[in-house]
């Protein structure tokens, strides 16, 4: 049976690959001394079976968990070494390969999203870096399967031949290489090791390897251990590192080859000498944001939204009445399903168009390569609270779905910011509430619809923010992450991968109306339908009525006037979506066009304005909620940002609509 | 016999309704990916691994 241990940096896509890989595999219990599960798993018709080690920087140890991958080289002996590396980090993978390459096993080095480097306009010819590494070098792209038959091929064929010319071998300065040789051939002679170990083992005994010292130490072995203060004291492991990296630099000058010519890279310094420039970044990036709303709510998204929405109150629902009352469906029923649930359901429906527009906007945004000019923008605004652009990249996420921005949020090292991400995400204004800000601003302000909408968005920002800063004080945040962004070259962007992303984040939009706002459609039309006295016909006995009508001396410093927004917001808990849909079955409209007309009789241009900025922070959605107090691990926090956003949103919308109405 | 299928129908919309609350708040109390509305590609892995293991 042959082994192949699958070696590399965090986030050079390993796991994909060993997925990729392998057709079955399994857990088999921790690595000796840590809570890291080891993973082994079997390529398909053979007999080599691959063991997946964890994501490391180097083969010296800062964690305990990093050790496992040491311990397992000192330990056993893998038949094959598959080194996984990002090839547009290759400056700093190689790092880790050099240690390995030391050892002299059998490697093969594949530089995998090898698309990602290609798109920046560089590539390296494969021969000269094998030739200068000493072993095969592959290219592979785990996402999308290419190059994998081959890796596959090459992983169960016999392995002798790979790395024929035994280890690398760099030419490190004189007193290092000559402390190296003594060493080793002490160790050989002395201790009868294998020549390629005891070279090996010299090296990262002399570069300070914890692990390797410890296990010089268990072993005894003298001759490294009587030098070890030598070593030291002359630095021996700087000048390792140095001759390493110019080893490097020299290997990817040669290798490097360029695809597109040097007017590509001119082009993205002229673009981000404005997009990221001091004083007209943050303009832009709001520019950027307003096109957006421009495209989704004027241009493309409402124009489709209003064909959608005639097809669904008119044919559909003349074709379902007559279709219900054919059959016999009790006049229960056929309220059910039209005004209920082809109206409700439905009256979400027809925001698709904008949402899609929306969520496109944003993929090709981010593949662009905007979204980490957007950061490092947001990044000087961040300072001054306390935050870095760091935290911007989850509060940006959070724009489609609260819950994976609150998810992002997780990489941010040092804990009280992560908390503070976490706590300000349910601000950010989600994809969910798009289709009651449509209608809203296509009822009361259908001239400046992209505008408002962008003032929404920008106030969900700005509460952020000084919710964040107030944390910051009161926490007494004192530790800082660092934010470091790559900020890759522009390009156009390709369009599978603007339809992937839209598709993805979209499609849960569309199973969401057939699962909960579904249910919660169906919970409003029953609060609706039924009171204390059983079925009613009036909607003013019922029990969503007599909910709001007790809520609604609450809710009336804020500028509402009628009850059945309050009852709707009720349902909103549920997802944001549902708001709409609830007006429409509370407001007993059959379609968007005749809900936006109540909606204009019911709202001024200010009150308007006061619900819709209550609606953006007012409590999160259950699922949401159900994330902060997983990833807090506290429950206390989740009822802490039901509160929060409740006081905020309420006094918001008041001074809002109070200071408004003084002034009109 | 109308109203049996009537009743059925209405039962079937609020069984799946129901059903569906109890889903989505089972599913918010666990949080994270089972709570995320998105089908990202890190969802996907964690299906496929964990239906691949054995």
């Amino acid at each position: 049976m042959t082994t192949v241990a699958l070696l590399g940096n965090p986030n050079t896509g390993k796991t994909t690959l060993f997925n990729e890989l392998t057709d079955k595999y399994e857990y088999v219990g921790n690595w000796t001394g840590v809570t890291v599960e080891k993973k082994v798993g079997q390529i398909r018709h053979s007999d080599t079976v691959v063991v997946d080690l964890p994501g490391i920087y180097s083969l010296n140890p800062i964690t305990k968990d990093e050790s496992v991958v040491t311990n397992y080289l000192l330990k056993d002996k893998p038949d094959l070494i598959l080194n996984v590396t990002n090839a547009s980090q290759l400056k700093r993978n190689l790092l880790l390969s050099i240690e390995v390459l030391e050892l002299g096993l059998p490697v093969i080095i594949t530089l995998n999203m090898i698309d990602d480097l290609k798109r920046s306009g560089h590539y390296y010819n494969l021969e000269t870096l094998s030739k200068s590494l000493g072993c095969p070098v592959k290219t592979t792209n785990a996402r999308s399967k290419e190059g994998l038959e081959q890796l596959k091929t090459e992983l169960i064929q016999d392995n002798v031949q790979v790395n024929a010319n035994g280890p690398l071998k760099l030419n490190y300065p004189l007193m290092v290489s000559q402390a190296i040789r003594q060493a080793d051939q002490a160790l050989v002679k002395d201790y009868n090791i294998e020549p390629h170990f005891a070279h090996w083992l010299a090296i990262q005994f002399i570069n300070q390897n914890k692990v390797v010292r410890k296990y010089a130490k268990t072993h005894q072995l003298k001759p490294l251990l009587s030098q070890q203060a030598y070593y030291d004291a002359q630095k021996f492991a700087d000048q390792i590192f140095e001759t390493r990296l110019s080893f490097i630099e020299t290997t990817l000058a040669a290798a490097t080859e360029q695809l597109q010519s040097t007017q590509h890279v001119e082009l993205t310094s002229k673009i981000d000498k404005i997009v990221t420039h001091p004083v007209f970044g943050l303009p832009i990036f709001v520019g950027v944001f307003y096109l957006m709303f421009k495209l989704s709510f004027d241009w493309v998204g409402t124009p489709i939204s209003t064909e959608l929405d005639k097809l669904l109150s008119g044919p559909i629902s003349t074709w379902a009445t007559q279709f219900l009352t054919q059959v016999g469906a009790l006049p229960m029923l056929r309220s059910l399903i039209v005004n209920g649930l082809i109206a409700g359901v439905g009256g979400v429906l027809v925001f698709i168009p904008q949402i899609f527009v929306l969520f496109a906007c944003i993929s090709i945004l981010e593949d662009s390569g905007y979204m980490a000019r957007a950061a490092l923008v947001t990044d000087r605004i961040m300072e001054m609270i306390g935050l870095n652009g760091k935290a911007f990249i989850p509060l940006i996420i959070g724009f489609g779905c609260n819950v994976t921005g609150i998810m992002a949020a997780r990489t941010i090292e040092q804990p009280k910011e992560r908390l503070i991400t976490t706590l300000i995400s349910p601000f950010m204004s989600c994809s969910a509430r798009l289709p009651i800000y449509s209608l809203f601003v296509a009822a009361l302000f259908p001239r400046n619809q992209a505008v408002i909408v962008l003032s929404i968005y920008f106030l969900g920002i700005a509460v952020a923010l000084l919710m964040a800063k107030f944390y910051h004080v009161l926490f007494k945040v004192k530790e800082h992450s660092v934010f470091i962004v790559e900020l890759p070259e522009y390009h156009i962007p390709r369009l599978d991968i603007i339809w992937h992303g839209t598709w993805d984040k979209g499609k849960g939009f569309i199973k969401k109306a057939g699962t909960i706002i579904f249910a919660g459609t169906v919970l409003i039309w029953l609060l609706s339908n039924f009171g204390v006295h059983g079925y009613v016909t009036g909607i003013n006995q019922s029990f969503a009525a007599n909910l709001g009508k007790i809520l609604l001396p609450i809710f009336r410093p804020m500028g509402v006037t009628t009850w059945q927004p309050i009852s709707a917001l009720l349902t909103g808990v549920l997802a944001k979506e549902v708001i709409s849909s609830s007006m429409m079955v509370l407001f007993h409209t059959s379609n968007q066009a005749a809900l936006i007309g109540v909606l204009s009789g019911s709202f001024t241009t200010l009150s308007a304005y006061a619900l819709l900025v209550f609606i953006l922070l007012y409590i999160p959605c259950f699922a949401t909620i159900g994330t902060i107090k997983s990833e807090t691990g506290s429950a206390k926090w989740a009822a802490y940002s039901v509160v929060s956003g409740l006081v905020i949103s309420y006094g918001l919308a008041f001074l809002i609509f109070q200071i408004g109405s003084l002034l009109a | 016999m109308g109203l049996i299928v009537n009743i059925i129908i209405i039962a079937a919309i609020f069984g799946f309704a129901g059903y569906q609350i109890y889903r989505a708040i089972k599913r918010s109390r666990q949080g994270k990916c089972a709570a995320c509305d998105y089908d990202c590609e890190v969802k996907r892995m964690a299906d496929k691994a964990k239906k691949k293991a054995f």
